[in-house]
């Protein structure tokens, strides 16, 4: 590892070696630090011990929904008799995200490496790595990496000569955003459609092949490895109490330069949006900031400088979810891009739940003539109605990610949406 | 068991083939598993993913047929019918919207003479929308057959589609 | 048990059940459509949402298990506003087409609309369109009505077994999809239409001629299998138009042939009127004349009988008295697939519920086509197979289950004794031995390693054993099952409650007629043989159908043209052009009765519909016949022929004086301390025959339906089938080949199959080898006749 060992001086994890040449090489990787720690991981931690260091951590899942991950970790049975999984949530289907694709092309031993650890933790025998369809790039170069580890005795049997072995299988899924849902993830590894399964149970209790599951996102498990290397108080010590550690937002939009940058919890949207993405492309305060992925409430100028952390975007009315920031400036369309969102959803909805199969599909229709000036009143109260008995009535958020744009358009810019209506008002 | 497959001799696996998926399915708890890598197996070699490759499918993994055609339909990039040699995908999605996309689409559209969804009378190219691709810093983005292509201009696509009409690779 | 409030009312279910059952355990109404008690859960309706305290959200009540001290609430205006809006989802793309659905009337959209749905609806978009698709003749599809409950897709998953219904791509283009060749490929097909809530899936044979506010109901009971399942029978004016199940009963589904057979109640070959022959033809005759006919042919004569087991115990209780009185030296035959008449040491009927078989730590199916032949038993291992349970099979053939058997062996039956004589042996190494091991394991000289399969099952602390048809119908039957007897009883599995003995009958009220019967019983073949020797001066047929069903046509044949017949008989079938008098009796729906099934339950049927001829209920008919020949009429009304029936059967009386029906059973009969030995083999020819069962084919009733004929015609194999191994053994190929047996030899087409057992030939008894069932052996070559 090559991370200060001081919190204060840590300005990011995953992305430390980012900009390294060829760090997608063993041989690389290793020079910067790759698995240096992992022999004293299997030869001297124990699996509870880490999942304290990582309770300690204060890391939350970085794949949306911010779970604990030390605590999720300690929800595994053990010794049922059953294999446990663990399976890499690596389908990056959230409008606005792309940080794990980075991750995954220019340093995928990292990733490897804390599925190493966190397999060691949960008593693993196989893992999976579940890429969304498209990255094809990145499955050759996680596939190149895994190969490389196989042959180093860092994947297989016994370990670096430990007793752990762990199989590492990448698997691609096929278009289809709900499969980043973590059970729907596990039905499409299990060879179905991706269709979410209700809980409980918890994939933690019956996930894969009903046995004991732990679905983690890429940031997440990528930063397990500094975790036990320099300690669960060191990483709780960056950023700001029950937001700690770095985060990896992936801003597009209307900035100046899109992009992934990993800064401390806590950084504000617009420090993060003037300092490191070089503005907005028009204007100074963005119109409508979407903090967390489409799928999250929409944030207007005044919240320009909220810090990014799960408690303060809450309080702001959203949510960090994945961290995918998506910025509008003031000439943004937003009935133009609410329909586009709402025609993804639609035809991302898996379309088991009534009120997401119906509604997503619905929304887009009546919002489509909105924009087309053949919308009326009613029809503005239809989209009310429709977003908002979707939302939290289904088996997944899907529903919810739906009814947010439409929901955040209606409020925030009800003079927008009446302005499409022209004569018909 | 499998419905009882009939199907023609086009939609066969090698013994090359077959001999990879009897390995993929060790990877994995069930070989249910394997059906979709097994799908990319048959739409590479095949073009795209016929009802009879569907058969075919569903009995070397010992799936009922339904099986089969419930992920077939589920999944997007499962292509039940041939598309152009060059499929252009156009990401159309908030941030490539923000960034230009429509108006690529609709010049793309003009210069091919399609509509989105069709393919050219010559078979080589098909533009599809496509949702967000991750990659949104590189708005707006065009995967062409799988291979991204980012910040992509109307120019760019223009030489794009001048190269391959002169016989080149894309 | 967890306690919880459900509308402030305390209630306690058992742990981890569903509020959605907790709330109907305890009569709360909480609206569904995906929920059904017997699918597994999929919750995607979403339209039985309720209120928890303290939760942000609304819950699926039929996904979300009960708490200690929860607090779910069902009724509140946001709750009535969340319900509205999933009618209007649900509805946006529903056609506006109830005055013209069969649905209309029991269709819960339609209640739901009434009770939860707004006035208007406010979707103005263009309706999607749906293709429908083809499912065979049970069953039609009108899929612009779907919910996308995935009803359908679970009972094809869970209880049909056979995944032939899907669901197809996503979002709002999802579509639930039948993937078929000719039909659907489960004998249960006919449960798809009630399940579906709506009016997507639709009972073919009933489309389009009725509403469900037109019918009466009538509870009775099926008899086209001994599984004896409860049904509602929806009728017209007295026209049956419907079967379905018994909400509530024993088993929650009913099998197509059960349910589609009753359009033989109105077909051509019912016989509604009494008939004698005149000039080689039947003609209509009054009642009196048919029986001063059948009297001359009867009166001072040696008489055999032979009935069918499905009558009600009093149509069987009167056969009886019928004899006794009438011609007391009669032997009579009710089975026409039992060859060996000795007593069994487990005589037919179940010692177990289908319940208790499906809870046990082992099934061991030993020959039988439990699927054809029991398809609710059938479903409820299929059901136990899903849960991970082991099911095991030792048959003829690998016969289609729907489902993947754990271990399975295929031998010929005359491998039995030494499969038994295998797990003798293997049982004992374990200790487990009892009185009659050693001897009955000494009279066999081969051993067969599919005993194995055999003991491991025996060694679990429950074992059902299911005996079917290739033991029952086996030459040395009673050997074999006292060597499966001595095994249950080596392993425990004999005991009072903890019997596994359960030996698949022929038909309905088998414990009860080896009670009325046993002292009379005789071989059915032996009867006609009687007959075709000059024993006998006529046969008195009482709705058994000797040539379309059983193993002895050719016999049966022989016999019939040897001596006069008298039917008696609800249903013509192939006898018919034999009978010299036919009297009509009314049919099962016709009648009040009492019913008693493999498993020993009672049922009582009531309230009948009317008979559409001059038939007469069957007891009717015997009584008459008594008296017509001057016997003393030894009952005139149902309640005096049951108390006769009861001296034979004492349980039967508490159940018809009101006694709760399902705490009684009947028990199978068992004959203790029987030494039967295995025969040495002599066998003249090298293949075993086995006769094939077909549900839609077997029995006089069915093959009068036309829809279980069409159906039959769509899951038909060959007539005559072997393994290509056997083919092979003898230089042959598929095709025309000479069978030989001591019918003679005749050519027949040999199809093959993989699924039999090498050494076999399996004979299916419709068609052209049906006279091959009289065999059990045979052997094949090529050449002329
Ligand atoms: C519709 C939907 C899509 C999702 N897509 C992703 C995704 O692409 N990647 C991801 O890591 N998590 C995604 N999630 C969140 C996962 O369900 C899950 O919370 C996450 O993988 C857990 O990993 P973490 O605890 O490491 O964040 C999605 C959730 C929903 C409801
Ligand atoms: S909310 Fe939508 S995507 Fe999620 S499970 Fe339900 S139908 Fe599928
Ligand atoms: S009954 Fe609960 S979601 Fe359908």
């Amino acid at each position: 590892m090559t991370i200060s060992s001081d919190p204060k001086q840590v300005k990011q994890i995953c992305f430390d070696n980012i900009n390294v040449p060829d760090m997608n090489t063993l041989a690389v990787a290793q020079k910067h630090g790759a698995y240096a720690f992992l022999s004293t991981v299997l030869k001297e931690f124990n699996p509870s011990k880490i999942i304290d260091e990582m309770k300690t951590s204060g890391l939350r899942g970085r794949g949306g929904a911010g779970f604990p991950t030390g605590l999720k970790w300690s929800f595994v049975p053990r010794n049922t008799g059953k294999p446990t999984y663990l399976l890499c949530n690596a389908d990056e289907g959230e409008p606005g995200t792309f940080k794990d694709r980075d991750i995954m092309r220019f340093d995928p031993h990292l990733l490897i490496e804390g599925m190493i650890m966190a397999g060691f933790a949960l008593d693993v025998k196989d893992a999976y790595i579940y890429v969304r369809g498209e990255f094809v790039h990145e499955v050759n170069v996680m596939n190149a990496a895994i190969k490389e580890a196989y042959a180093a005795n860092l994947l297989g049997e016994n370990i670096l000569g430990s007793d752990y072995s762990m199989n590492l299988t990448v698997h691609r899924g096929a278009g289809a955003y709900v499969c980043g849902e973590e059970t729907a993830l596990i039905e499409s590894l299990e060879g179905k459609p991706g269709r979410p399964r209700f809980k409980p149970p918890f994939p933690a209790i019956e996930g894969f092949y009903g046995c004991p599951t732990v679905v983690n996102n890429v940031e997440t498990l990528a930063t397990v490895p500094a975790i036990l290397e320099l300690g669960g108080d060191w990483h709780a010590a960056i950023g700001i109490p029950n937001n700690a550690g770095c985060k990896i937002f992936s801003v597009s939009g209307h900035v100046n330069k899109p992009g992934n940058y990993e800064v401390p919890m806590g950084t504000s949207l617009k420090t993060l949006i003037e300092d490191y993405c070089g503005g907005l492309q028009h204007g100074t305060v963005p119109k409508v900031i979407i903090p967390g992925g489409s799928s999250t409430p929409w944030l207007l100028g005044e919240h320009y400088d909220t810090p990014l952390t799960y408690d303060d975007l809450m309080k702001a009315g959203s949510f960090l979810g994945s961290g995918a920031i998506i910025v509008m400036d003031e000439t943004a369309d937003l009935v133009a891009f609410t329909r586009r969102l709402t025609h993804f959803y639609a035809h991302e909805s898996c379309g088991q739940c009534t009120p997401c199969r119906e509604g997503t599909g619905w929304l887009e229709r009546v919002i489509t003539r909105v924009e087309n000036g053949q919308g009326t009143q009613e029809d503005v109260t239809v989209l009310g109605d429709a977003a908002t008995h979707m939302a939290g009535r289904t088996i997944c958020a899907l529903a919810e990610g739906a009814a947010a744009p439409v929901l955040s358009l209606l409020k925030h810019f009800p003079e927008d949406v009446q302005a499409c209506l022209g004569e018909n008002a | 068991m499998s419905a009882d497959a009939v199907y023609s001799q086009e939609a066969r696996f090698s013994d090359e083939r077959l001999s990879e998926i009897a390995e993929l399915v060790k990877r994995y708890p069930g070989a249910q598993s394997a059906l979709m890598p097994v799908l990319y197996m048959a739409q590479e070699d095949f073009g795209y993913i016929s009802m009879d490759a569907q058969k075919m499918i569903a009995e070397v993994l010992g799936l009922r047929l339904m099986k089969v055609r419930e992920v077939v339909t589920f999944y997007t990039m499962f292509k039940e019918q041939p598309t152009g040699k060059y499929l252009l995908e156009v990401c159309t999605n908030a941030g490539c919207m923000l960034n230009g996309a429509n108006e690529l689409v609709a010049h793309m559209c003009e210069t091919l003479g399609i509509k989105q969804g069709e393919t050219t009378a010559d078979g080589l190219f098909t533009i599809a929308e496509v949702e967000c691709a991750g990659a949104c810093a590189g708005a707006p983005v065009v995967q062409v057959n799988n291979t991204y292509h980012e910040k992509v201009t109307a120019a760019d696509m223009d030489a794009l589609i001048t190269k391959v009409r002169d016989g080149g690779a894309a | 048990m967890t306690s919880l409030f459900i509308n402030d009312q305390e209630v306690e279910v058992a742990a981890g059940t569903s509020i959605l059952e907790a709330c109907r355990e305890n009569g709360v109404d909480v609206p569904y459509f995906c929920y059904h008690p017997e699918l597994s859960v999929a919750a995607n309706c979403r339209m039985c949402l309720v209120e928890v305290e303290g939760w942000p959200k609304p819950a699926a009540s039929c996904c979300t298990p009960v708490g200690e001290g929860m607090k779910v609430v069902t009724q509140t205006p946001g709750l009535e506003k969340d319900r509205e809006m999933m009618m209007e989802y649900l509805l946006i793309h529903h056609p506006l087409d109830c005055p013209v659905c069969d649905q209309g009337g029991s269709c819960k959209l339609q209640d739901y609309t009434v009770e939860h749905g707004a006035s208007k609806g406010r979707y103005s978009e263009p309706k999607r369109a749906v293709v429908n698709y083809e499912l065979g003749p049970f069953v039609n599809t009108c899929m612009t009505r779907c919910i996308h409950c995935t009803r359908c897709v679970r009972f094809a998953d869970e209880v049909a077994g056979t995944g032939d219904i899907g669901v197809l791509n996503r979002s709002d283009h999802m579509t639930i999809a039948g993937i078929v060749e000719e039909a659907l490929e489960s004998e249960l097909s006919g449960n798809l239409p009630d399940i579906c809530p709506v009016g997507a899936l639709l009972d073919k044979p009933s489309h389009d001629v009725s509403r469900p506010w037109e019918m009466t109901r009538h509870q009775s009971t099926c008899t086209q299998c001994p599984n004896g399942c409860d049904i509602q029978i929806e009728s017209r004016d007295d026209e049956v138009m419907r079967i379905q199940p018994v909400e509530n009963s024993p088993e929650p589904w009913i099998c197509d042939r059960g349910r589609y057979v009753y359009d033989a109640f109105r077909s051509e070959h019912r016989i509604l009127a009494p008939k004698v022959r005149e000039n080689g033809a039947l003609v209509s005759v009054d009642w009196d004349d048919a029986f001063t006919k059948a009297s001359e042919l009867l009166k001072g004569k040696r008489v055999g009988i032979l009935f069918s087991p499905d009558w009600s115990v009093e149509g069987q209780a009167s056969i009886r008295l019928m004899r006794d009185t009438l011609f007391p030296d009669a032997h009579v035959a009710y089975d026409l697939h039992r060859r060996d008449m000795r007593p069994f040491a487990f005589e037919e009927g179940f010692s177990m519920t289908t319940a208790q078989i499906a809870d046990s730590d082992q099934v061991v199916v030993l020959g039988s086509d439990l699927r054809q032949r029991l398809p609710l038993l059938m479903q409820r291992l299929r059901k136990r197979g899903l849960a991970g349970k082991p099911v095991s099979r030792i048959g003829a053939m690998n016969y289609r289950t729907n489902m993947d058997v754990t271990n399975d062996a295929l031998i010929r039956p005359r491998d039995w004794p030494a499969v038994i004589a295998f797990a003798m042996e293997q049982v004992s190494a374990l200790g487990k031995t009892a009185a009659g091991f050693d001897a009955w394991i000494a009279a066999v000289a081969d051993r067969h390693e599919a005993g194995k399969i055999l003991a491991d099952a025996l060694m679990a602390d429950s074992c059902a054993l299911l005996v079917g048809e290739e033991i029952r119908s086996h030459d040395d039957a009673a050997a074999l099952i006292n060597g499966l007897d001595l095994l249950m009883r080596a392993c425990g599995h004999a005991e009072k409650d903890n019997d596994g003995r359960n030996l698949i009958p022929e038909g309905m009220n088998t414990q009860v007629l080896s009670s009325i019967y046993g002292d009379v019983r005789v071989s059915a073949g032996e009867l006609f043989a009687s007959a075709s020797a000059g024993e006998l001066d006529a046969l008195i047929l009482v709705g058994s159908d000797p040539i379309g069903d059983g193993l002895f046509p050719a016999a049966a044949k022989a016999a019939l043209e040897k001596v006069p017949l008298i039917q008696v008989a609800a249903v013509s079938g192939q006898i018919s052009k034999y009978a010299a008098v036919q009297l009509p009796a009314a049919a099962y729906a016709e009648i009040e009765g009492t019913f008693v099934n493999m498993e020993g339950r009672i049922r009582v049927a009531t309230n009948p519909i009317k008979s559409l001829g001059q038939e007469r209920p069957l007891w009717k008919v015997m009584m008459r016949m008594i008296q017509v020949m001057g016997g003393e009429v030894p009952a005139v009304n149902l309640t005096e022929l049951r108390a006769l029936a009861c001296q034979s059967v004492p349980v039967l009386g508490g159940v018809c004086d009101g006694a709760d029906r399902d705490a009684v059973m009947v028990a199978p009969a068992r004959n203790k301390g029987l030494v039967t030995y295995p025969n040495a083999q002599k066998s003249k020819f090298n293949l075993d025959v086995v006769s094939r069962y077909s549900m839609y084919r077997e029995g006089a009733w069915v093959r009068a339906s036309e829809a279980l004929t069409e159906a039959g015609k769509i899951h038909a194999l060959g007539d005559v089938i072997v393994h290509p191994d056997t083919l092979i053994a003898h230089g042959l190929s598929e095709g025309e080949n000479k069978v030989s047996s001591f019918l003679g030899e005749s050519l027949y087409h040999i199809a093959v199959r993989e699924d039999v057992s090498p050494g076999v030939l399996f004979v299916s008894k419709r068609g052209v080898a049906g006279d091959l069932s009289d065999v059990t052996e045979a052997s094949i070559s090529g050449g002329a006749v």
